[in-house]
């Protein structure tokens, strides 16, 4: 492909790009799909990102296949959401992969929801291990309990924090 | 000696998970604390037992400051100047990724001359960024001259950030739309001689810094971090290039005008702390070579701004965007719910996916490494904090 | 705050300077004359002009003032003269000052900065000064549970102890504080001692950095030990004597470095390491254990243990010019005499500008000699803090007791060769009998 410096063949490259990248994500939802049917929700699918949204007990189980079957190695970030309009949080592990070289410019957003009043998930630390730090942040900014995680503790917060996990929606930072 | 050899091995194969406190009389708790000459502002407890390093237990926090849950409160042109704060230095790299993000949300593309400005912008604070580390480097390894020559140094590269955006650090340059102002009548000039003149710097310090013995010995085959464990544990930047794996987000996932400019990325085999040292000298090379094309490519005139409304509204959505800052891929993850302000803003930084690779390498290793392995895993405290 | 002056009554002030002058006139008399009379039963007076000095003949020098040149030269040749200024203390302290001051504007300039500017109108030549006040007027603070004669005492041995190393040196013949027939052995038995005090000290202040500190230090002294005494036997070999002075003079006709060149070195780099000077200054390495040892040293507790570390800076650089650079000799460019034919003519005022009796042309000039290569030495030891970064102490460890031993030992063995062939030591070929 021709690099040239006009607006012309700029969105040119944008397509080749577009096209590349939605076919890489197009086989890797296909391929997610056919494994595990409608246990898996397709969110969004952009540009080198897509979405997939599961439910809690199937986490484990994708982020496995995830794994061993398409080179997903380590968790760019690791975080949740709080959504008190729907009594969820929503948890997202951006994935991305250093071995697989045609997944370098990848990342894909597995998430789940579970429940606000009392949050639980497994914990991904013993498939990826780079999310032990995010996973133990997540605890004490949303209250998410991860099964599995040895150390659901205090992180960056100070000793003697005795408020609620600060990223949730009811948290009002005084005077606002 | 086997005994504590057999400790060693098992505090390191429990490296990743909590390893139990011993009871033992002859170890002795060290806080590596905040107010501590070889920490920076981050605590971490360390026993030991004699001179080798059995347990480590980072615990940031010391600077947090809450820049997530601030973000919500403000419209994305006021997160700029408190989301630069996390790293004071590195400021263009920093705003950056969130600018894409939000320019993502709301559908716009930044002007040619803008982005081409931006990427100046981002490269002039990386080479500022690393001159600081190494500075820093060479203070925690006892060598006052290689604190006090990049020290010196950068203040070239401060002088042209302060031509560009009127402050010397925490520029807040880049806005969602391009860049805030357009560069000065003479910059071109003025940059390329101060950029050829630094780059004659870096042989001096290739001579006098690494190629010194006493350096290299106490570098040299230190905090081995190999290429499964650096991508097990998901390290980034710079650490993840001295462990052999060739990822930059430039290279593989260009933004604004990084597929027109050519260059390298700069990787080492050796995976070693003297490696972690080094890679950051060879990245600013290649960053010199990048400014010099910037500044051949940019079109001479145009727009650097997409004017944007003050509480512009970004579609409902969610997006994650990511740049190459000095430590590593830097990620915003903006979650949008069609307000001026953004839902959810989560900055994943280098340094803090960087720091789990400290108790990993720590635990096991001499007290004596202890400061060539901690500043050499690209930390920086507050970003980590944010 | 300042209260209104009470109205000036002249009166009142004569009275106050008539009361002053009272008060004078009664303590010399009620209390300095009695003392000078008691004194003047036990100190020897000089000899001057054939006549024993007395008081009168002394405030006679004010009519003829070339008299008071003997006197000078009397006191000069006391021991109370030698071990405080010339030889002695002040001499060192001097030079001590002096090099502090020159480490912070040379390592400026090689890192390209000014260092000291402001204190005092050129280059901040006050800035010693200012930073001795500063540290005189600082809290001492010491820790709680702290072993409090030890933490007190242990700041004013080290200072001793330097100054014991420092009262060895000679500097020119004749002018040493302590002539001792064993100077070498006796400095390294003080220099022994150093370990201890950075031990004792580092366990009083009850504290864990300065614990891992002091250990360091033990450990780094004690490995280096070694090879410095090692390294200074060919020297006592060569000129079989343990005097320092002897075993300058014996340098007469060769240099011992260039007999005992890799000894020189390992004796300078074990001096480094005795110095704890950077690469070798893990005792306080300031990255790792805070300040090491010296972590709980605040106000002038600190500006002793810096003056006793440049004060052993100057014995140990001393101490290498004797053993190895030939001491005082070079050649003589003072001339006899300051003004040339002073002394035979008998006009005072000629006299006391030639300096004549003061002035001894040989001794300045050794003074001038060993000064220069002091003074060169000590800016190798300071040139090379500019350039490295800290040793780690397994490193250290290694090298001391492998390398350098190793090497002293091959450099003794070439010159025992020499010496069995004839060719140099006291009765060889190149000596100076």
């Amino acid at each position: 492909m021709e690099k040239n410096n006009t607006e012309n063949n700029q969105t040119n490259l944008i397509e080749v790009k577009e096209e590349k990248s939605n076919l890489l994500s197009s086989s890797l939802i296909n391929s997610i799909t056919t494994n595990f049917g409608d246990q898996v929700k397709l969110v969004y699918k952009k540009e080198n990102r897509s979405k997939i949204l599961v439910s809690p007990e199937n986490l484990v189980e994708t982020a496995l296949y995830l794994r061993n079957n398409h080179g997903f190695d380590h968790a760019e970030s690791a975080s949740g959401t709080d959504y008190p309009a729907d009594n969820q949080i929503e948890i997202n592990y951006h994935l991305g992969s250093y071995s697989n070289t045609d997944y370098y410019p990848y990342i894909l957003v597995l998430s789940t929801r579970v429940d606000r009043t009392d949050p639980k998930s497994n914990s991904l630390i013993n498939i990826f291990p780079s999310v032990e730090y995010h996973e133990r942040e997540t605890y004490e900014m949303l209250g998410v309990f991860f099964l599995g995680h040895p150390r659901n503790e205090r992180f960056i917060l100070p000793e003697d924090w005795a408020d609620m996990p600060p990223l949730r929606k009811d948290f009002r930072i005084k005077g606002r | 000696m086997s005994s504590l050899q057999e400790k060693i091995d098992e505090a390191k194969k429990l490296s990743l998970q909590i390893t139990k406190e011993t009871e033992d009389d002859r170890l002795m708790t060290l806080s590596v604390g905040p107010q501590h000459p070889g920490s920076g502002h981050f605590r971490f407890t360390i026993k030991v037992d004699g001179d080798y390093i059995v347990f480590v237990d980072p615990d940031p926090g010391y600077v947090h400051r809450g820049h997530e849950k601030m973000c919500e409160y403000r419209n994305h042109f006021q997160n700029i100047p408190h989301l630069e704060r996390p790293v004071i230095h590195d400021s263009c790299n920093i705003t950056y990724a969130y600018s894409l993000a939000v320019e993502d949300l709301v559908g716009i593309t930044v002007p040619r001359r803008g982005q081409f400005i931006r990427a100046l912008a981002s490269e002039l604070s990386r080479l500022s960024y690393t001159l600081y580390w190494l500075a820093i480097y060479g203070i925690f390894l006892g060598h006052s001259t290689m604190f006090m020559w990049p020290a010196g140094d950068r203040e070239l590269l401060i002088d042209l950030l302060e031509r560009l955006s009127g402050a010397r650090v925490t520029n807040a340059f880049n806005i969602p739309g391009g860049v805030r102002n357009d560069i000065p009548y003479n910059f071109k000039e003025k940059c390329l001689a101060q950029v050829n003149y630094f780059e004659t710097r870096l042989k001096e310090y290739e001579d006098i810094f690494y190629n010194n013995p006493l350096l290299r010995q106490r570098t040299e085959g230190v905090g081995i971090l190999t290429k499964e464990d650096a991508i097990k544990l998901g390290v980034t930047g710079s650490v993840l290039r001295a462990s052999g794996v060739p990822f930059d987000v430039r290279k593989v996932e260009p933004y604004d005008v990084y597929d027109e400019i050519e260059f390298k990325v700069q990787y080492m085999k050796t995976c070693d702390s003297f490696a972690r040292a080094y890679v950051p000298v060879l990245d600013m090379r290649e960053s010199c070579h990048i400014i010099r094309q910037l500044l051949d490519k940019m079109p001479d005139s145009g727009d650097v701004r997409e004017k944007l409304q003050f509480n512009i509204k970004s579609s409902p959505g969610e997006t994650y965007k990511r740049v190459e800052s000095g430590r590593g891929a830097l990620g915003y993850h903006v979650v949008s719910d069609g307000t001026p302000r953004p839902y959810r803003v989560k900055a994943s930084v280098g340094s803090f996916r960087n720091l789990l690779a400290l108790p990993f390498l720590l635990t096991g290793s001499k007290l004596g490494d202890m400061p060539a392995i901690y500043w050499s895993l690209n930390y920086w405290p507050v970003e980590a904090d944010r | 705050m300042a209260s209104l002056t009470p109205d000036f009554r002249f009166g009142n002030f004569v009275a106050s300077i008539v009361w002053v002058l009272f008060v004078v006139l009664a303590l010399v008399t009620v209390l300095i004359l009695p003392i000078i009379f008691f004194t003047l039963f036990y100190i020897p007076l000089p000899v001057v002009d054939g006549q024993v000095l007395t008081p009168y003949l002394f405030f006679s020098m004010m009519v003829d003032p070339s008299r008071t040149l003997p006197i000078l030269q009397f006191f000069m040749h006391t021991t109370l003269f030698k071990a405080a200024v010339f030889p002695g203390f002040v001499f060192a302290a001097l030079i001590a000052a002096v090099t502090i001051f020159v480490e912070r504007k040379l390592l400026a300039k090689m890192q390209l900065r000014v260092g000291p500017l402001y204190a005092g109108k050129v280059e901040g030549i006050f800035q010693l000064l200012a930073d001795g006040l500063k540290l005189l007027t600082k809290e001492i603070i010491v820790p709680s549970g702290a072993d409090k004669p030890i933490f007190w005492l242990a700041p004013i041995m080290f200072v001793a102890t330097a100054a014991a190393v420092v009262a060895l040196i000679p500097v020119a013949p004749g002018w040493v504080v302590a002539d001792v027939d064993v100077g070498l052995i006796a400095v390294f038995a003080i220099l022994g001692f150093f370990p201890l005090i950075a031990l004792l000290f580092s366990w009083a202040s009850n504290s864990k950095y300065p614990f891992i500190g002091g250990l360091r230090a033990l450990h780094q002294m004690i490995a280096f030990e070694i090879p410095f005494f090692l390294s200074a036997l060919p020297v006592v070999l060569l000129s079989s004597s343990l005097n320092l002075t002897e075993i300058a003079r014996s340098q007469y006709m060769i240099w011992n470095i260039f007999l005992l060149p890799i000894n020189a070195f390992v004796f300078f780099i074990s001096s480094l390491a005795e110095l704890e000077r950077i690469p070798f200054d893990l005792p306080e390495a300031e990255s790792e254990i805070v300040a090491g040892w010296l972590t709980e040293t605040t106000g002038m507790i600190y500006g002793l243990i810096q003056l006793g570390s440049y004060l052993k800076l100057y014995a140990l650089a001393g101490l290498f010019v004797i053993l190895f650079l030939g001491g005082w000799y070079g050649p003589q460019i003072f001339p006899p005499e300051l003004i040339p034919g002073a002394h035979e003519s008998n006009l005072p005022l000629l006299q006391m500008l030639a300096l004549d009796g003061v002035y001894n042309a040989i001794t300045v000039n050794s003074v001038f000699w060993f000064l220069i290569k002091t003074i060169f030495i000590i800016f190798l030891m300071l040139v090379i803090r500019g350039i490295n970064p800290r040793i780690r102490i397994d490193i250290l460890l290694h090298t001391g007791w492998y390398k350098l031993i190793v090497l002293t030992f091959i450099n003794l063995f070439v010159v025992l060769m020499l010496i069995y062939g004839g060719i140099i030591g006291p009765e060889g070929v190149i000596s100076i009998r």
